[in-house]
């Protein structure tokens, strides 16, 4: 209070306020630093999130407008009908014939392919001569692009003039229609992705085997565990989270298979087969928007494709939570038990060591 | 929170930046006035027989460079065009159109330019009249210059014929197909004895035959006022069981169309007869070559067709008014569309031309490498008498998707051994469930 009440001294005010004058006013030089500090990072991961905005949300957003209307290819949008298109779809046998071929398309390859790449990886990851050599030529298949591919497969799958046909028949075993029947074309286009995948999967598998240390080999070997054994128990589940991407990008990629079955029989009056054998949601949705002209529809199976997708992508997230979950319990139950019979001892012997150093042990580990 | 805020601001505000850079990238033009250096893009499909007509055109007119592309299927210039059609850009000065799509062109035919604007009405006698007449849209716009049209004879290899006790000549041929009142019934007729002579397929499969039945007729799949009128049309369903009568005596190959086993079919007596229209000479040709064959494998071409004279494809050329430049396009157009120009395209890709002058021209009528493979006949002339009495049918929107999608896999049942009204009760069922119109 004295302060207030006694007479102002201009020296030392002035100087206060200068010195407040330098701290809130800053050089050119300062301030860009500033903003340096505070905008360039935002910089720096813009042209991710400006690409996604342009070529990734547009879209989304986009397609979605599309899909609320009636909407056809030559004559553009017309009249807005809310979510008729996604009620049309929903009881359209082709929708579902759809899903339903993307699906087992998706099993018969997803599944082989899998359990032949944690075979191969497995392989790899033993003492061989010339590694590299082997690991290369497993990738040879993933650098072909995949229309030779589909057109090898295709011409090798012929019903009439086939390569494998010829054989079966040379054998005295009937032919297999494997681009009219369901399931032959399946399992035909399956082989094609199979071809193309496993290699891939098998190198990302054989990094993740690598980076489980030797030394806990070594010592099961020691304690008499058989290859087989150290298989199954060891190196599985070293692997999960790795297989866990695998199998992710495998549902992603195998939900949206087009290229195999648009070319598989590219003469076809009907995209996927004269009855829609092999129609993929995708190859549908294509059908759909380009041969039928109906863009409206199109974009809701579109949406559609992409709510399932989205739904298979949280389940697989899910499932993975839940196996890093249980490893977090197994310790922290652990950890809890060992705690219990810490305090039980202490208890027992208050003279013992004070509480707070249990608590400051608990925090630091 | 606040600097979440922040976050979304600075995104918000790089996105609108490069959206803006885009929209100036994307604006750049090249208006260039008429008697400046013009570049003209022209877009093809298939085996037209233009390509040797662009380099002339540029030689007589200094100022024009042409940019041709071609596109190797109708079905994907299809596809090509409808997208760059929706996207509002990206389409040729002068674009080719197919028959078989006329019906989705006419829905949009106001984004056509109308070539009477640009000297149509001067030339427009060239063309035979319902050529003309398909180029011209409701209004009376002449949209298109028909470039080649398909008139189907028959293709039939001679040596197989001969083998099953029948002529090979091409005029007894002709006389054995019932001459000029050939129907089809006498076409599936002669198959039964060649079935029963050789144990052999006549013809390779039953979609070409139903797309020949189907052209022939006064109405199609469409009613003549645009209605998909199908179930009604009694003509279609007892071709259609003519159609189930062959296939169920075995006359059909049920090759899948082409592939044909990259033309091995073609060599090894899977079938002795084959739908022919003017364009399809030279893929004969093409698939058995492929399967190693030459012209003594035996294939020949008659001038007889069962029911009478049919159309099956053929193009026009279009200027769509994204042109900067119709009216250089449209005189392009005229030039490819003129009776020198189709008697070069007939003798680079077997065209049939659509325009009268050019049908009777000795470079059509006179032997060329296709007719040499056709066990030297007389390909243009035959194809001229085929041309006599074609009418053109309306095709709706929705023709190429009814022809692909509905009869498709119902002809391919009849080729499995399905009975004809089960495959055409499915057929009904294929449409309902298409929801089309």
């Amino acid at each position: 209070m004295t302060t207030m009440t006694s007479p102002p001294r201009p020296d030392s005010g002035e100087a206060k306020k200068r010195s407040e004058r330098n701290a809130t006013r800053l050089t050119r030089r300062q301030r860009l630093s500033r903003l340096d500090v505070k905008a360039s990072p935002y910089l720096y991961i813009a042209p991710f999130f400006v690409l996604f905005a342009l070529i990734g949300l547009f879209p989304l957003v986009y397609t979605f407008v599309v899909s609320l209307n009636d909407w056809d290819i030559l004559s553009g949008a017309g009249e807005w009908i809310g979510f008729d298109n996604y009620v049309a779809e929903l009881n359209d046998p082709y929708f579902w014939n759809s899903l339903f071929n993307t699906m087992s398309i998706f099993l018969l390859s997803a599944i082989p392919q899998l359990v032949a790449a944690v075979f191969i990886a497995a392989l790899l990851d033993q003492n061989l001569r010339a590694k590299t050599f082997w690991r290369m030529s497993i990738l040879i298949p993933y650098i072909v692009t995949p229309v030779a591919v589909a057109i090898i497969f295709s011409s090798a799958f012929g019903e009439k003039y086939g390569l494998i046909n010829n054989i079966l028949t040379s054998f005295n075993i009937d032919p297999v229609l494997w681009k009219s029947e369901v399931f032959p074309s399946h399992f035909a286009i399956a082989t094609m992705v199979n071809w193309r995948w496993t290699g891939y999967n098998a190198l990302i598998l054989l990094a993740a085997m690598q980076a489980v240390p030797r030394d806990i080999y070594e010592s099961a070997a020691l304690d008499g565990a058989g290859a087989v054994r150290r298989f199954f128990s060891m190196t599985l589940p070293s692997i999960r989270p790795t297989m866990i991407f695998v199998i992710i990008t495998a549902t992603i990629g195998g939900l949206q298979i087009f290229t195999e079955p648009k070319l598989f029989n590219p003469t076809s009056a009907n995209l996927g087969g004269a009855h829609r054998e092999y129609q993929t949601t995708v190859l549908y949705l294509w059908d759909m928007a380009f041969n039928r002209g109906d863009f409206g529809k199109a974009s809701a199976i579109a949406w559609l494709l992409f709510i399932i997708i989205v739904g298979i992508g949280m389940l697989n997230f899910w499932i993975s939570r839940k196996i890093a979950s249980t490893e977090v319990k197994v310790i922290s139950k652990r950890r809890a038990k060992k705690l219990a019979r810490y305090r039980a001892t202490t208890a027992a012997n208050p003279t013992g060591v004070p509480a707070a150093s249990v608590v400051d042990e608990e925090k630091s580990s | 929170m606040k600097s979440q805020r922040r976050t979304k601001m600075v995104a918000a505000v790089a996105g609108a930046a490069s959206l803006a850079l885009l929209a100036t990238g994307c604006s750049a033009t090249d208006g260039g006035d008429s008697d400046g250096p013009i570049t003209l893009t022209v877009t093809t499909f298939g085996t037209m027989g233009l390509d040797g007509l662009y380099a002339a055109y540029e030689a007589e007119n200094p100022n024009i460079t042409i940019k041709a592309t071609n596109i190797d299927t109708g079905g994907n210039a299809l596809t090509d065009w409808k997208t760059k059609q929706a996207a509002g850009a990206g389409l040729a000065d002068v674009q080719a159109v197919e028959e078989g799509w006329l019906g989705q062109v006419m829905q949009v035919s106001d984004t056509f330019v109308d070539l009477s604007e640009y000297g149509a009405d001067d030339i427009k006698d060239r063309w035979v009249d319902w050529k003309l007449a398909q180029g011209t849209d409701a209004d009376g716009r002449i949209i298109g210059y028909g470039t080649d049209i398909g008139p189907e004879g028959l293709c039939y290899n001679g040596d197989l014929l001969e083998a099953a006790g029948m002529p090979g000549d091409r005029d007894a041929v002709a006389e054995l197909f019932g001459g000029d009142s050939a129907t089809w019934e006498d076409f599936f007729q002669v198959g039964k004895d060649y079935n029963a002579a050789t144990g052999a397929a006549f013809y390779d499969h039953s979609g070409f035959v139903w797309n020949a039945m189907v052209n022939q007729l006064d109405e199609g799949y469409y009613t003549a006022d645009g209605e998909i009128d199908i179930e009604g049309n009694a003509d279609l369903k007892s071709q259609w069981d003519l159609l189930a009568d062959g296939a169920a005596s075995g006359l059909s190959a049920e090759q899948s169309a082409w592939d044909w086993g990259g033309g091995k079919a073609f060599t090894d007596g899977s079938f002795a007869t084959f739908m022919c229209p003017g364009w399809m000479l030279g893929v004969v040709k093409g698939q058995v070559e492929a399967a190693g064959g030459d012209a003594t494998s035996g294939w020949d071409f008659a001038d007889v067709f069962p029911g009478g004279a049919a159309n099956w494809g053929g193009a026009f050329l279009t200027v769509p008014t994204q042109s900067e430049h119709p009216a250089e396009a449209a005189k392009l157009a005229a030039y490819l569309t003129s009776a020198e120009s189709e008697v070069a395209a007939f003798q680079a890709a077997g065209t049939f031309p659509s325009v009268v002058a050019a049908q009777t021209d000795d470079g059509v009528t006179g032997s060329s490498e296709l007719s040499t493979f056709f066990n030297d006949a007389p390909i243009g002339t035959i194809l001229g008498s085929r041309a006599e009495g074609v009418t053109a049918q309306f095709k709706g929107p929705n023709d190429a998707v009814i022809q692909e999608q509905v009869f498709g896999p119902a002809t391919k049942e009849l080729d499995s051994g399905v009975d004809g009204d089960t495959a055409w009760n499915n057929a009904l069922e294929v449409l309902k469930n298409l929801d089309l119109n």
